[in-house]
């Protein structure tokens, strides 16, 4: 399938249109990424339409499947409870794109550590994203953080990677060292789904 | 958007509907003997809630306030007898008043009373109108402007819950430790300098935010809470550097005497001795070397080890130990009490003996 010459600019009406889109987009080899951003920017967030992925945990935030894309990618809802954060981690090579659904999140990114990782990670910016405001990161942008600030309201977030993956690296931002965890899903198609392994999640 | 719950037994349905008129006449318009969820939030109420709040909706479980500008909750809560959550965020609560009186003594809300959300108002203290509610589980009191945590939090014996993230919190009290439920406990983005190690007795304890504070270390008692699965730690000025207390004092007369009476187990019957040496022979505490066995009272040597925690963090941990001499049981290296054997990791400086440094404790 060729690549179209010009970026098209898709309007998803609702999630399940969101999803069918992007398996089309995702037919291919190759990602659009301009493409792919605006459509995801495009989706105005209804909650009725979502509301089934998004489970809250007490303790942490949680990664709720939503599609698996056939195998291209892993469309996923994020929701994080007042104060709830992530580890600084990467991408594993993969295209993320991470939309606001409700609430806000903060963005940091950091420059990767030196080889011999030692020191303080070095913070290079930091943003807060707005509800429908779409983010998009790679790993040869660098690594972040992604954190719900707000001690009064909580946050849902829209995910999409391609490829997927299930192990990335979280790094210790006073030392630059990492460690290689695997991410878990605490729902999967509106059904919660425990994790058997006891092995320590990511952290921060 | 004003939602009223128009419950079945089972499962609720929510409508949105329009009130025009005075907010106690739309209400008592709708009052229903089976609402068990009334949810006014988000629209700024013109008043305070009404009196008639319980007639009218006396099955209410979940009462939801939120960001309505209510500067007070006063009386008309008291007489619902099954309100079990209380969500009040967001408002202009926090002057005197902004609870009712005789909050924890109503026979019937302060029983029942299990999840209270106070987040983003204006208390500067925690009310202690809330300090009788022994059957509270959930209480969030995230975004106000607290200072302290007073001791007599531990009064709310069912607290599983703790949220008091984005205060001005300076430090904790030991008496929090007491909490025997408590599970999740929310510090972070306060100003708190330490951690009391009393807190490794909350044995319950799964996770623990304390980040964006002003921590430089912790108490090595936190390494008992075998449960904790979630700590968080970031933003906080955590010494990445091996360093030994400068000043260490050599013991006193009545130390010396009192270490030795305690290792040597020397018997004593309270008629002994006079009653402040029976109270400074209780407060021993044991010195962490595995082969030292001993014990000191005001005189020790307080260093900063570092150690692997969860498999992912190198925590700098505080140590007291009774003498220079001791090394505690947490280095890798624990036989030997030389320097070069204390720091085992490329991010901490070799400290030699004419170097040592002051802790830097913020």
């Amino acid at each position: 399938m060729e690549q179209p010459v010009q970026t098209q600019m898709w309007k998803a009406q609702t999630l399940e249109e969101l999803v069918q889109i992007l398996h089309h987009l995702f037919a291919g080899d190759k990602v659009n990424v301009a493409e792919v951003q605006a459509l995801m920017d495009s989706y105005d967030s209804n909650p009725l339409e979502w509301m089934q992925y998004a489970k809250f945990d007490q303790y942490r935030y949680t990664r709720n499947l939503v599609d698996q894309g056939n195998g291209k990618f892993n469309l996923m809802i994020l929701c994080w409870g007042e104060g709830h954060g992530s580890s600084i981690h990467d991408h594993t090579d993969s295209h993320c794109f991470m939309k606001v659904l409700q609430g806000n999140l903060k963005e940091t990114l950091f420059e990767w550590p030196n080889k011999k990782g030692i020191g303080e990670m070095m913070k290079k910016s930091e943003r807060v994203l707005r509800e429908n405001q779409c983010a998009y990161i790679n790993d040869s942008i660098g690594l972040h953080r992604v954190e719900n600030t707000s001690h009064t309201e909580c946050a849902v977030s829209l995910h999409l990677y391609s490829p997927p993956f299930e192990t990335c690296s979280t790094f210790d931002q006073r030392t630059g060292h990492k460690q290689k965890v695997r991410m878990t899903f605490y729902s999967q198609f509106g059904e919660r789904t425990p994790c058997a392994t006891a092995v320590l999640q990511e952290n921060n | 958007i004003t939602l009223i719950d128009r419950s079945q037994p089972r499962g609720c349905t929510l409508a949105c509907i329009h009130l025009d008129g005075g907010l106690a006449a739309d209400l008592a318009s709708r009052r229903s003997a089976e609402t068990r969820r009334l949810v006014l939030s988000q629209r700024r109420l013109p008043g305070p809630l009404p009196p008639g709040l319980a007639r009218w909706f006396p099955a209410l479980e979940v009462l939801d306030v939120s960001g309505t500008g209510l500067a007070a909750l006063g009386s008309e809560l008291l007489s619902l007898p099954r309100l079990h959550t209380l969500l009040a965020k967001n408002n202009r609560l926090g002057g005197p008043g902004s609870l009712p009186k005789g909050l924890a003594e109503a026979p019937l809300l302060g029983r029942s009373l299990r999840v209270l959300n106070l987040s983003g108002n204006r208390f500067a203290e925690l009310p202690a109108a809330l300090l009788g509610l022994r059957g509270l589980q959930s209480l969030s009191l995230g975004s106000n402007r607290l200072h302290s945590i007073p001791p007599e939090i531990q009064e709310l014996r069912s607290l599983e819950f703790l949220y008091l993230g984005g205060n001005f919190i300076t430090s904790i009290p030991p008496e929090l430790a007491s909490l025997p439920s408590l599970s999740y406990l929310v510090l972070c983005d306060n100003k708190i300098q330490s951690v009391p190690p009393q807190l490794a007795q909350l044995h319950s304890l799964r996770s623990l935010s304390l980040h964006n504070n002003l921590l430089t270390y912790l108490p090595r008692e936190i390494l008992n809470l075998v449960h904790l699965e979630e700590l968080s730690l970031r933003g906080n000025p955590l010494v990445v550097r091996f360093v030994r207390d400068l000043t260490y004092n050599p013991p006193s007369l009545q130390e010396l005497a009192g270490r030795t009476i305690k290792s040597r187990n020397v018997s004593y019957t309270p008629g002994d001795l006079p009653g402040n040496l029976l109270r400074y022979l209780h407060l021993a505490s044991n010195c962490p070397n595995p082969k030292c066995g001993g014990v000191y009272f005001d005189s020790c040597v307080r260093q900063i080890k570092f150690v692997d925690f969860c498999g992912k963090y190198r925590l700098p941990l505080m140590h007291y130990l009774c003498s220079p001499e001791c090394s505690s049981p947490c280095s890798s290296a624990s036989q030997s009490s030389t320097s070069q054997s204390e720091s085992d990791s490329e991010d901490e400086a070799i400290v030699a003996a004419h170097r040592m440094q002051k802790v830097l404790l913020g």
